[in-house]
């Protein structure tokens, strides 16, 4: 008798002890379903990933409805700071790319201060992104160069940077906007850094053509439009996976590593939702989405899929918040300066 | 007691509407444009910034040039279109009118998306044709440039410019060219020297609107120049929306837009108001079709040409891509897919949204601006007041205003509290109906002037109302016009961007934005199949039309 009740209580401390985060979200979770949906301007994935990722929200909690606002960064931070000017908030949960964005927000007040509980769950190299606890990282890929295979051996193929602004590759390359798309931001802020503007202008002089989302480049690529883009891994990864004719070179001076974070907006219509959709983001489900996209995984639980190189594996540039902050909108009109558009 | 007629009533209620569609974002764009951004004090500061950088008057240099090319390749399209069709013998006038509509109602930032399917400058059909063909390493034509853009326009702009000629050369009798042809003049000389030169303000008047066009369009010169890296005025007003907002340098950055077509537009009234062309005589006046013998096969192969580059070859491009699964691949059974419909269709919640937005927002415009425009055309016809003539002044106001700019006006004066109309249905709806008053307001009046006021009359006589004599004889007796007007509002409406892009909110996406942030990430499958079902939704809507009020609406009610 006495051990049996010793049994049972060992079972109920255990039941209690195993699951204190799910019943933290489980609170959470109702709360959300009664507010029924989220809005998600997220432009750190494509439109198939990002409905993806709302499907399998909405297939772990039914009674909310996901609204998915893909567009590119600095679409969204207009749309967003257009709401918020105009008080009229709609955003519930802000995924984008610039981190100059998230610094800025922080700053006016804008993002809501939340310890995910799925945060624990991250790998160490995201810990702690945020002092503050306002954003936290849910995407994470590369800069890289990539290339038609169809058109261009390894070979031949440029293995850095600086070998873009070459004026063998005159009419062959495709570029992203910085005033578009935060990945190419980030990336020009790297190369002024190491090689200076006029690594620009003498890129500017090999015609490149000049899409607004990186994404597109990969897509320029797979037509045969051009042969050489700066484009993001996970992009370029997931069309060599659906068998078009491309490969991927990690340069010489380091890809450009881009971690990109998640918030919930303090003016969020969706509160309760907002907090429970960033959880999402934050767990093995959401994971499972981004691998799949071959992005980088960002929980040790979510192992990459098999034929993956990992950001730790080859050499990166991580670049800090301030030079984000500061970088890309002098950048931005130099480039409009440099390139015509 | 005048004040309390009716009429007088519905006069006040009628101008209280169309201050606040029309005179108000007017003026608050005026005074935005001179306003500091934060404290609202007068600044000139927006006007020195708008016009400081060089890259900002390249825009407006750029702008000027695009509008000149276009006008004259538009020329070179439609006017011999136009003569060969009211004038000659040529065989094939119903096919090749079909396709001159076909291109109206195409979206030109949709043709654009198929010429880049087409001439992209090394994976465009076309260029890959010339390359497997010739052995060239390079393409022969490069999309992703100045003539390119041009060109894309011009395509989509003939239609006007076609309209207006071929109304105006159908009512031309041949008196005219007898008398030269018995002179010993021939065919070409005829034309170039009498024909053309009678209708020469239909066509100076269809060159101006197809120049106001060109310079105010922003989604062909978005897709098109910033590959091409140039600016136009409206893409530079669109990087004034991106953040930091800056609405007052927008504001006045976009003065000279107005002041450009105000002038044109005044240009045009003061050159069709000439009285010297009158070809129309009440004297007999055949119109005898001139034969060409064997050149009508050549002007039905230049027709055919016109009609392939707007039409058929960005079509079949656009429907190649939307069965695909990698356009880039080309045709072949692997490569065929079902999968970019069902994904628009039933997958893409944003974008089915963006289908019944389109369609419900310019109908419920076209409603709108075609009651205004006739309560409105019913008071200035009928002479009902004075001063009802600057109702219909006003009401035509819009048409010198491109839609980019009133987008502007719009958001600046009712998007901010009190109205707060941000992200609202209404503010799209109401920015549509002003932007096509003028089109409904045009048809409406020459609807009213077209039958007598006596039956009317007959019906107050016999002791009803006015009311009575509106509902029961004018109604009726307009139903027609008033469908093709409906039709003439709708159509517009429903691929309206440039307005669009500026006032949507997250929940008010219209399907000409939804392209256009598709073609951001160069989804050109499911653009194309999101595009081919905005062109079959209006093909039905008009083939509709079509039935209701028979074959000539759209060949001759333009004006």
């Amino acid at each position: 008798m006495r051990r049996t009740t010793f049994g049972l209580l060992a079972i109920a401390l255990l039941g209690m002890t195993a699951t204190p985060a799910r019943a933290g979200l489980d609170a959470l979770a109702a709360a959300a379903s009664k507010e029924g949906e989220v809005t998600w301007y997220v432009s750190q994935t494509d439109s198939a990933t990002a409905d993806a990722a709302a499907h399998a929200f909405t297939g772990l909690y039914p009674a909310i409805k996901v609204n998915v606002v893909r567009t590119t960064t600095g679409i969204a931070y207009q749309r967003l700071t257009q709401d918020l000017r105009e008080n009229s908030p709609h955003c519930d949960v802000f995924s984008t790319t610039d981190l100059g964005q998230y610094a800025t927000l922080k700053q006016h007040g804008a993002l809501a201060a939340y310890a995910p509980e799925n945060a624990r769950g991250l790998s160490p190299e995201f810990q702690n992104f945020d002092p503050d606890g306002t954003y936290y990282p849910t995407y994470a890929g590369m800069v890289v160069i990539a290339y038609n295979t169809k058109k261009l051996t390894a070979d031949q193929a440029p293995k850095s940077w600086r070998a873009l602004a070459d004026p063998m590759w005159k009419g062959k390359l495709s570029l992203g906007h910085p005033a578009f798309s935060g990945y190419v931001g980030n990336w020009v802020v790297e190369l002024k850094k190491l090689y200076g503007w006029d690594y620009f202008e003498r890129l500017a002089r090999n015609d490149p053509l000049v899409s607004r989302s990186i994404i597109d480049t990969v897509t320029v690529l797979n037509s045969g439009e051009r042969v050489v883009a700066v484009s993001p891994s996970p992009s370029a990864l997931e069309s060599i996976d659906k068998g078009n004719p491309l490969a991927v070179i990690y340069p010489e001076e380091g890809a450009i590593l881009m971690i990109a974070p998640s918030a919930v907006l303090a003016s969020a219509p969706h509160p309760n939702a907002g907090r429970l959709f960033l959880e999402f983001l934050l767990g093995p489900a959401y994971a499972e989405v981004t691998v799949k996209s071959r992005g980088e995984s960002l929980r040790p639980d979510v192992p990459a899929l098999p034929g993956f190189t990992s950001f730790r594996q080859v050499k990166t540039v991580h670049l800090p918040v301030k030079d984000v902050l500061d970088g890309i909108p002098t950048v931005t009109e130099q480039w409009r300066d440099t390139f015509g558009g | 007691m005048r004040a309390l007629d009716p009429t007088v009533l519905v006069w006040l209620a009628l101008a209280a509407v169309l201050i606040f569609l029309v005179v108000n974002p007017l003026l608050r764009l005026v005074l935005t444009s001179f306003q500091a951004a934060d404290t609202h004090a007068f600044t000139v500061a927006n006007y020195i910034e708008a016009y400081s950088r060089p890259r900002y008057i390249e825009a407006l240099r750029n702008s000027l040039m695009l509008g000149a090319a276009v006008s004259a390749l538009t020329l070179l399209f439609a006017v011999p279109m136009a003569w060969a069709i009211s004038r000659t013998d040529m065989p094939g006038k119903h096919l090749i009118r079909l396709g001159a509509f076909g291109a109206f109602v195409t979206p030109p930032y949709l043709g654009a998306i198929g010429w880049i399917l087409l001439a992209g400058p090394n994976a465009g059909w076309l260029n890959r044709a010339w390359m497997g063909l010739t052995g060239a390493e390079h393409g022969l034509f490069d999309i992703y440039s100045f003539p390119g853009l041009t060109f894309i326009i011009a395509i989509y702009s003939f239609p006007y410019v076609f309209i207006f000629t071929s109304a105006a050369l159908e009512v031309v009798s041949s008196e005219m060219e007898d008398a030269a042809s018995i002179l010993g003049a021939g065919v070409l000389r005829t034309t170039w020297k009498v024909t053309l030169p009678m209708v020469m303000p239909a066509i100076l008047g269809g060159v101006i609107v197809t120049f106001l066009e060109a310079i105010a369009l922003f989604g062909s010169p978005a897709l098109i120049a910033l590959p091409a890296r140039f600016n136009v005025v409206t893409t530079q007003l669109w990087q004034f929306f991106s953040y930091p907002v800056k609405v007052e340098v927008a504001a006045a950055y976009a003065m000279p837009l107005l002041g450009i077509t105000v002038a044109l537009f005044w240009l045009q009234s003061r050159i069709t108001r000439r009285k010297g062309y009158v070809a129309l005589t009440g004297k007999g006046g055949a119109r005898r079709p001139i034969r060409l013998g064997a050149w009508r096969w050549a002007m039905l192969g230049y027709c055919l040409l016109i009609v392939s580059m707007s039409v058929l070859l960005p079509y079949l491009a656009l429907s190649q891509a939307a069965f695909a699964r990698a356009w880039g691949q080309g045709v072949s059974l692997a490569n065929f897919s079902l999968d970019n419909f069902h994904f628009i269709l039933f997958e893409h919640r944003t974008a089915q949204q963006s289908v019944i937005n389109s369609f419900v927002y310019a109908a419920w415009a076209a409603c709108l601006a075609i009651g205004l425009a006739l309560a409105i055309a019913y008071i200035v016809t009928r002479e009902l007041l004075p001063f009802a003539k600057l109702l219909g002044f006003v009401a035509m106001a819009p048409f010198v205003i491109p839609g980019i700019v009133l987008a502007i006006g719009f958001y600046a004066a009712y998007a901010p509290p009190p109205l707060a109309l941000y992200d609202t249905a209404a503010i799209l709806v109401l920015a549509f109906t002003t932007r096509f008053l003028p089109i409904a307001y045009a048809n409406a009046a020459a609807a009213m002037r077209s039958f007598n006021p006596e039956m009317e009359e007959a019906v107050r006589i016999l002791g009803g109302t006015r009311l009575t004599a509106i509902r029961r004889v004018v109604a009726p007796l307009l139903k027609r016009s008033l469908v093709g007007a409906w039709l003439l509002v709708f159509i517009p409406a429903t691929r309206e961007l440039s307005a669009a892009i500026f006032l949507y909110g997250p929940n008010t996406r219209t399907m000409s934005v939804m392209l256009f942030d598709l073609s951001e990430e160069g989804n050109f499958e499911h653009l194309a199949a999101l595009g081919l079902l905005l062109l079959v939704g209006t093909v039905a809507i008009v083939a509709l039309g079509y039935r209701v009020i028979g074959r000539d609406f759209m060949v001759r009610g333009g004006s």
